[in-house]
């Protein structure tokens, strides 16, 4: 594992502005930490005793987000690091498990829940990732007969930090002797590189997050544009990994049907859909907490002029009604490209299932059932 | 500064107001005790040419003039004696331990110690904001230089009303021809603290989305009726502008309500009964509640509702769209 990280090809510029590198001295033995350290060789050290401390710091900063973005804390962590996807009350899910490697993000969309959900402001990287190994190994060992999908891209984008930190360098190859398990790399980077000359086995399906040219313009900050994203999903393609694709959130705006149209009509102009293993759908939604918080950071965000309101789980979404259009919509322009993808919608109620699609999962697990069934169909080819 | 020295009014300079805060006194018991006993502290003033400013006193003096009385007692600084910046902290410390500020008073004190006394905005924030009550940070300090900016009329409305730190930053985002416009329609409304904030919201996005001017929205003839509606008191002038404004922030939601009010219409449900959809049309669950006192007024209810199902208007309400 060091041994591959060491043998990394030359590391890339990271596209974003990082001023500083907080390094717990717990932490300070650890290759990961080495190694983010080396690749950052720019970027000043700090040396720190109390993380508790320089959180409270940043936090009292003007805009501790956006600060913390700046800036990495290497650190260790004790807790748990693989848990099912919290997913949303009294609302069918599909039985995801997040991989926590990283938390935080450096790219900064308007719409990310990370900024009302997490104490700790800084672009945080764990370093103890033999213990994160051991614990997924553990877990995949306890029910060796299902097939179950792990993901990265929960608490952070899974690739924004991979020319610096190739996460996917040891999680891939990881994942690849693993029988019962797909691992998700989620993203809205073009960070691909160390992924094309791995071995995945098949096991690794690398998705992305889509949204029309405008919102990735107006909300998407410092994320890859959708031509680079495609082009980066076209490279995975031709080197055998299954692709995956999240319309999430998808926002309410002027022109937005044009806008969804043109990003579906040109994804599958660079990506053959049969290689495609699931498409996801979700309407924007927020918690409460989160508008203030984003409209502060960005007060000429859009996002929250659609018609939203509370749901059964508190977080605000669209009419349903509304939803229901561009679901609809969404799926007729997919199902145009292929009518065999495997569309489901994330967060959504089983009655929207039943208006979008004539049918409904009848829970979560039946939901995780029609996942397994449809990676069992890849991986039998 | 210890002698006291009895000044004529005519040779203080009532229009140099360096060292003045003050903004919609309230000089009522400050007359009543004047009128009754006079002057117990002597004002302050410093000497300024042939005249004299006034640095601690102002209530005092205009009462004095009111009063018609021609000189008051003073203690006197001489022009060069002391810094500027030492005597208008002597004038907010001497009003703080008297008679406290208002928010826009607050607001004038912090603007004149930062752009007149070029005080350090991060020695403004550590230093004056602790003194003047306000938690020490950055965001309070911006509030209230935003508020010290604002027309007069809406700085009244602020003194009068109360508003918020969090009402006072939505108005602060706002220009003066729109602040004027959203203040000639909340000024006659009944706003408490969660209202005005919804008002001030839902104006805010409705003009940020439609891309117009805040004053085209409470430019627009439904609102103008409402608040030219003479009956109404100022709650109920208050609910409908804030439905006016949902309907018009909300239209699909306002479409779906109109739809469902004129289907219920049609069903022509008994007195005592009501039917409600869904909370935010979020299912197609329907709910009925109906009222009775006495038996037979429960037996009439169940006869007419159990004939509902006969109903064409009732049977195409559950046939909704799928």
């Amino acid at each position: 594992m060091r041994a591959a990280l060491r043998d990394m090809a030359q590391a890339k510029r990271i596209p974003f502005e990082i001023g500083k590198i907080y390094l717990d001295e717990d932490a300070e033995k650890d290759w990961v930490a080495q190694t983010l350290i080396r690749n950052l060789s720019g970027v000043p050290v700090e040396t720190i005793r109390d993380k508790r401390f320089l959180i409270k710091q940043f936090l009292g900063k003007p805009d501790p987000l956006s600060a913390g973005k700046k800036n990495i804390l290497i650190t260790r962590f004790y807790g748990r690091r693989l848990k099912s996807c919290p997913g949303t009350s009294r609302h069918i899910c599909c039985g995801y498990h997040v991989i926590n490697v990283i938390t935080n993000c450096p790219m900064d969309c308007s719409y990310c829940v990370l900024q009302g959900y997490l104490n700790n402001p800084l672009l945080t990287v764990y370093s103890n990732w033999d213990d994160l190994l051991e614990e997924i190994d553990a877990f995949l060992s306890s029910g060796p007969h299902a097939l179950l999908r792990l993901g990265t891209g929960e608490l952070s984008d899974s690739l924004a930090l991979d020319s610096v930190l190739p996460v996917s360098q040891i999680l891939v190859p990881f994942f690849a002797a693993r029988k019962n398990a797909v691992l998700e790399l989620k993203t809205k980077s073009a960070e691909i590189d160390h992924l094309l000359s791995l071995d995945h086995g098949g096991r690794t399906v690398v998705s992305w997050s889509l949204n029309p040219l405008k919102m990735i313009r107006e909300e998407e900050r410092r994320t890859a544009s959708l031509d680079e994203r495609m082009e980066a999903a076209r490279k995975c393609q031709e080197k055998g990994y299954l692709l995956g694709f999240h319309f999430d959130p998808i926002i309410d705006h002027e022109g937005w049907e044009r806008g969804y149209e043109e990003t579906i009509s040109f994804l599958f102009r660079r990506i053959d859909p049969r290689g495609v293993a699931w498409i996801s759908l979700g309407g924007f939604r927020y918690p409460p907490q989160l508008k203030a918080i984003a409209r502060e950071r960005f007060p000429n965000t859009r996002i929250f002029l659609g018609e939203l309101f509370p749901g059964r789980d508190a977080k605000f979404r669209y009419l349903q009604e509304i939803r229901v259009e561009m679901y609809r919509k969404l799926v007729g322009w997919l199902r145009e490209a292929d009518p065999d993808l495997f569309i489901y919608l994330c967060m959504e109620s089983e009655e929207v299932w039943n208006r979008v699609f004539g049918w409904s999962p009848t829970n979560s697990a039946h939901l995780n059932r029609l996942f397994e069934e449809r990676l069992r169909g890849f991986l039998r080819a | 500064m210890k002698t006291i020295r009895m000044i004529s009014l005519r040779q203080i300079d009532l229009s140099d107001e360096t060292f003045s805060v003050n903004f919609l006194a309230d000089l009522q018991s400050l007359r009543s005790s004047i009128q009754e006993i006079g002057l117990i502290q002597p004002v302050i003033l410093r000497e300024k040419g042939d005249r004299y400013q006034i640095v601690c006193g102002f209530r005092r003096i205009r009462v004095l003039g009111e009063l018609q009385s021609p000189e008051a007692a003073s203690r006197m600084v001489r022009e060069n004696d002391v810094e500027e910046f030492k005597l208008f902290s002597l004038a907010l410390h001497e009003n703080l331990t008297t008679r406290g500020f208002n928010a826009v008073e607050k607001a004038l004190a912090l603007d004149k110690l930062i752009h007149y006394f070029r005080i350090d905005p991060t020695v403004a924030i550590r230093t004056y904001l602790p003194l003047l009550s306000l938690e020490t940070n950055e965001k309070i300090l911006k509030t209230f230089l935003s508020l010290a900016r604002m027309e007069d009329e809406v700085k009244r409305y602020v003194v009068k009303e109360e508003v918020s730190r969090s009402n006072i930053r939505r108005l602060a985002a706002f220009n003066t021809e729109e602040r004027k416009a959203v203040l000639s329609l909340i000024s006659c409304l009944k706003l408490g603290e969660n209202r005005l904030k919804e008002i001030l919201t839902l104006l805010e996005e409705i003009a940020q989305r439609d891309q117009c001017l805040l004053k085209e929205i409470v430019d627009r003839p439904e609102l103008h009726a409402i608040v030219s509606h003479k009956e109404l008191t100022p709650s109920q002038r208050t609910d409908r502008v804030k439905t006016a404004l949902m309907n018009l922030r909300f239209p699909r939601m306002h479409q779906l309500e109109e739809g469902f009010e004129q289907k219920k219409k049609e069903l022509d449900l008994p007195p005592g009964v009501s039917l409600h959809h869904d909370l935010h049309f979020e299912g197609k669950r329907l709910k009925m509640e109906f009222h009775f006192e006495t038996l037979e007024e429960y037996q009439s209810l169940l006869a007419e509702l159990f004939t509902l199902p006969e109903k064409k208007a009732f049977q195409k309400m559950l046939e909704e769209e799928n």
